[in-house]
């Protein structure tokens, strides 16, 4: 950069919630079919294209959108950044524990069993290959990849968003 | 063919036709208010009828591929011209400044000077 | 066949007016209609699964996050020297790549080796008869036989968050004044308009 000016922000006001009415309308009427979508990707990923990280990534999307239209301050009160940060730990603890409790759930004559060895999960005993084992596994492991994908685009737009003041930079 | 599948192939070519009309005005349009309508031309007219042609094409499938279908065309009803509303309302705040009036001689492809609304 | 190229045409013209622009602005918006563009020769490809992420993540979340951060900086970028050693490399790489992709197989072949492994087969064929419940393969594979790349990438998720949140944290403490951004209307407006 050659100059040292900083960047100079237009010097009018934000929008006042009034004159957005029109955004206003459409995102609320909007924002749960998100949402639902979001959860219908996350929960259908064994039967269509969908799974972990397509549905975190809506659901994030869908918050971000209320807190464009509706304002930061509103989005923190919904989810707010101490339950981001939860949130971005939580998915990889539940994705560890799954393959824990494999471990655990498949102890037997030959010492622990196998990390994120899905057969052992189901009530029906874990010799070979176990449908129910595998589904139930797979479901708690996709869980876990959406809500540390959600929460991590939803953490950055935080950090993004809080400091969209240059000038306010020490 | 059909006489369904006649009517599929008409609206998809007619909305064809509007893309190819919305392409054309974002290149022909003097300023920024028109070139968002003609935009919008595209998202709505164009993408509305191709989809509503491809509901005629459900032919021995299920009954939900129409109904979702049906799904996508109001969702992209619904959101296109509110995001070509936010767009012309952000550009209006911002104070990109409008042609008024065309210029005497009334050629389409001559830029005017843009006059202080 | 025709369609392929002309989206391919398309990447390739947004890829060049990407990298020419110097309004950031503008190459952000691009770059969203570049990720898009991709998802729909993924799904040409019959690769539903990463075309919609694709789609999700680059023409949905990327795109806000790039525009977040122009917005704290400037919106053009500064004017740059032409200088021949970059283009240079760029072309020299470009002509090896391109030179290492004639001895691909052609696509979809059934003789490729990628194909013919018995690790392919094996795949297909435990889905198949043994998890039966789960129609989608490629979760299957994802969640269940290459469990631990799943689980390698979510921690990679995990610490580009945490290394976002520890270079930009410490602003969230301070952002308190009420100013910074659309402030909700005061109460008599709000009910005076419903």
């Amino acid at each position: 950069m050659s100059d040292a000016r900083p960047p100079v922000r237009d010097q009018r006001p934000p929008m006042r919630m009034r004159e957005k009415l029109i955004l206003r309308v459409v995102s609320k009427a909007l924002i749960p079919f998100i949402l639902l979508f979001a959860l219908y990707v996350q929960f259908h990923g064994d039967f269509g294209p969908g799974g972990g990280f397509q549905a975190g990534v809506i659901f994030a999307a869908g918050l971000v959108l209320y807190g464009v239209i509706f304002g930061l301050s509103s989005l923190e009160h919904v989810i707010s950044p101490r339950l981001v940060e939860i949130g971005v730990a939580l998915g990889v603890l539940l994705f560890g524990g799954v393959g824990v409790a494999c471990l655990v759930l498949g102890a037997g004559q030959e010492g622990v069993g196998n990390f994120l060895d899905y057969n052992v999960l189901s009530s029906h005993g874990g010799e070979g290959v176990d449908a129910h084992g595998q589904h139930l596994g797979i479901l708690l492991v996709e869980l876990g990849v959406g809500i540390t994908v959600a929460s991590s685009m939803l953490g950055i737009f935080y950090m993004f968003a809080g400091r969209s003041r240059p000038e306010d930079d020490s | 063919m059909t006489t369904l599948e006649l009517i599929a192939a008409a609206l998809l070519c007619l909305g064809t036709f509007f893309c190819l009309v919305g392409g054309v005005g974002i290149h022909r349009m003097p300023d920024f208010y028109t070139r968002t309508h003609a935009a919008s031309i595209t998202d709505t007219l164009g993408a509305g009828l191709m989809l509503i042609g491809l509901m005629f094409l459900c032919e021995g499938q299920h009954w939900t591929v129409p109904v979702k279908l049906g799904m996508v065309l109001v969702f992209v009803l619904l959101t296109s011209p509110t995001s070509g509303h936010a767009l012309v309302k952000a550009a209006a705040a911002e104070g990109v400044r409008w042609v008024t009036e065309p210029s005497p001689e009334s050629s389409p492809d001559m830029e005017d000077s843009e006059e202080e609304a | 066949m025709p369609i392929e190229l002309i989206l391919f045409l398309l990447l390739f013209a947004t890829a060049v007016v990407i990298a020419r622009l110097k309004d950031l602005f503008a190459a952000a918006m691009l770059t969203g209609i570049f990720s898009l563009v991709s998802a729909g020769l993924f799904t040409l490809m019959d690769a539903v699964d990463v075309a919609f992420t694709e789609a999700a993540v680059g023409a949905g979340i990327s795109t806000i996050l790039m525009l977040g951060t122009l917005s704290m900086t400037t919106r053009n970028e500064d004017q740059q020297p032409f200088r021949w050693l970059p283009l240079l490399v760029v072309l020299i790489t470009g002509a090896v790549l391109i030179t290492g992709t004639l001895d691909m197989p052609a696509y979809g072949d059934f003789q490729a080796p990628a194909h013919q492994h018995e690790l392919y087969a094996g795949f297909i064929e435990t889905t198949k008869e043994e998890i039966g419940h789960i129609p989608n393969i490629v979760t299957v594979i994802l969640g269940s036989f290459r469990g631990y790349d799943t689980l390698g990438e979510t921690t990679v998720i995990f610490t580009a968050a945490v290394g976002v949140f520890l270079l930009l944290g410490h602003r969230m403490k301070r952002r308190q004044d009420p100013a910074s951004d659309a402030q909700p209307d005061e109460p008599s407006e709000a009910g005076g308009e419903s």
